[in-house]
């Protein structure tokens, strides 16, 4: 009996000092977590072609995930040895957690870099630049943010996105979805007049469908969405580690290669990358 | 724990209170109020009918009600949300998805989905209670001249009833816990507004933990509540019992 009232007096102590914040500070850097673990581990999406997806031949990857390889390879050279590299499913919603809680080391996925997030995460340099848009039925009389007012949006819940629509235009009445695939099948049965997302995303969602034809991406972008890979705060050598793969991929041609195969005229999601993008991209690489 | 230490995490409670987010909580706990009480008026309707079917002499009765029993709870409910919200709306006359689709469509399809789901869950419950009841006492209120329907109306139901009230509270408690699924339809309910919150600050633990203060303490709330019921409700001298065992 005296034991179990110490041990619960224990954990009542341990939670409140949880509960306090009162955490001891240290914490190992994520390189020496991959180099113990002999794992590197990122976070990435399931349903958002082409950057991370599994396609028909239920095989798991895309843009982001390939991105993520050249990190891969860049921490194998730096640890001098193999360690595996795993995917794991991240959502808007589970992503931070995801992070901050050592589950995934990167995301790499669709995750656009805000200064609200970067209060609590970091993240690499750009490594494609789109905006939002709407998904809508062809010959729907929705044709850009100056036509949502009254009608019904749909839009994925902890999208940036999400947030516009609910604070900057409330006369659409915003209906919010977990994830993806849920929202695209309510706007295929009519529960939602328009499905709001990055336009790069609409352009996937479109090109997945059944009937591509039936889909119309419209509206200029109403936000401005620079995908990043994130990883935990305060671990400057890891983060030099993603951003340097970034910028030798752009620099030495392998990230054109790989914007070819997802979104060349012959890739998953057909997307021509624009020439300011390009330039834009180009301009982050800094010298070595 | 460890885990959790191993983080530098801060801890910022005050996300729960500040606008919005206060009041997001507290819309999300009224909806969660709103779907349960309906889903869980939608429940005991079907539970009691079903529940009594199941208990009845005549074929007809019993197997539709067994049918409707082991085709619901064998389901998962996750399933359910997408059947009540994608598929049978589908079926519907085009105006009457319409209509469905202006006046939150996505709530009624939780209601249903959770009301038809722990309906055939609490027909067991009720089954179990009017079996409960010695047989005796339907032979004893036959002998009186009240016909089966009344016997059940009058005499074997309302002993049920109180039989089964701690099983009833079991039952309301994973109800009004399970409509946290609803969030998974675009719901908007407790479990949803964390998930809000904490993709809008990125404070996960503290979302979480009020979305796990609040289902306890509305748990706790419900289970007061039938505690009382279940006291004002005792037939004296009709079951054993010790003082202080309805707890």
């Amino acid at each position: 009996m005296r034991t179990h009232a110490r041990k619960g007096s224990a954990a009542v102590l341990a939670l409140s000092i949880l509960l306090a914040g009162v955490v001891p500070a240290w914490a190992e850097t994520t390189l020496e977590k991959v180099a113990r673990t002999g794992s590197f581990v990122i976070g990435t999406r399931t349903g958002s072609p082409p950057f991370g997806f599994i396609d028909k031949n239920n095989q798991w990857g895309g843009f982001s995930v390939d991105l993520a390889k050249l990190v891969h390879a860049g921490i194998e050279k730096k640890l001098g040895k193999p360690v595996k590299f795993e995917l794991k499913e991240s959502t808007p919603t589970t992503r931070i957690p995801l992070l901050t809680s050592g589950a995934v080391d990167l995301i790499a996925g669709t995750m656009t870099i805000t200064r609200a997030r970067r209060e609590s995460l970091d993240f690499s340099v750009v490594f494609f630049v789109t905006g939002a848009q709407f998904l809508v039925k062809k010959g729907s009389p929705i044709r850009g943010l100056r036509d949502i007012g009254g009608k019904r949006v749909g839009a994925q819940q902890g999208s940036t996105n999400e947030k516009v629509i609910r604070e900057k235009h409330p006369q659409a009445q915003l209906v919010v979805f977990p994830d993806q695939p849920a929202a695209f099948t309510a706007l295929a049965q009519g529960k939602i007049d328009a499905y709001t997302n990055d336009g790069v995303q609409l352009a996937g969602l479109k090109a997945k469908a059944p009937n591509p034809a039936e889909w119309d991406v419209v509206g200029e972008f109403y936000t401005y969405e620079p995908y990043g890979m994130a990883m935990r705060k305060n671990d400057s050598d890891f983060r030099n580690l993603v951003d340097f793969a970034l910028m030798e991929a752009i620099e030495g041609g392998e990230y054109q290669k790989l914007y070819d195969k997802w979104f060349g005229p012959r890739g998953e999601v057909p997307y021509p990358l624009s020439e300011s993008a390009l330039i834009f991209l180009q301009m982050q690489v800094i010298p070595r | 724990m460890t885990l959790l230490l191993a983080l530098q995490y801060q801890f910022e409670w005050s996300v729960l209170w500040t606008a919005p987010y206060g009041r997001w909580l507290l819309q999300g706990i009224v909806t969660t109020l709103e779907i349960s009480a309906l889903a869980w008026l939608l429940a005991a309707a079907l539970g009691g009918l079903f529940g009594a079917f199941r208990t009845m002499s005549g074929l007809g009765p019993r197997g539709l009600a067994a049918a409707y029993v082991e085709f619901f709870r064998n389901v998962p409910l996750l399933v359910w949300m997408f059947f009540w919200y994608f598929g049978v709306p589908q079926v519907l006359p085009a105006t009457a998805q319409d209509w469905l689709n202006r006046h939150g469509g996505e709530f009624v399809a939780a209601v249903v989905a959770l009301g038809v789901y722990h309906g055939a869950r609490l027909a067991e419950v009720v089954r179990a209670g009017i079996q409960s009841v010695p047989p005796t006492q339907l032979e004893a209120a036959l002998s009186t001249g009240l016909t089966v329907g009344q016997a059940y109306r009058r005499v074997l139901v309302p002993i049920a009833v109180r039989l089964i009230v701690p099983p009833l509270t079991n039952e309301s408690l994973n109800l009004l816990k399970n409509s946290s699924l609803a969030l998974t339809i675009s719901v908007t309910e407790v479990t949803f507004m964390t998930r809000q919150i904490e993709a809008y600050t990125a404070k996960g633990f503290e979302a979480i933990t009020a979305g796990t203060l609040i289902y306890l303490g509305l748990c706790l709330v419900v289970a007061a509540v039938m505690s009382r019921v279940e006291r004002r409700l005792a037939i004296p001298g009709l079951v054993v019992r010790t003082e202080g065992a309805e707890h």
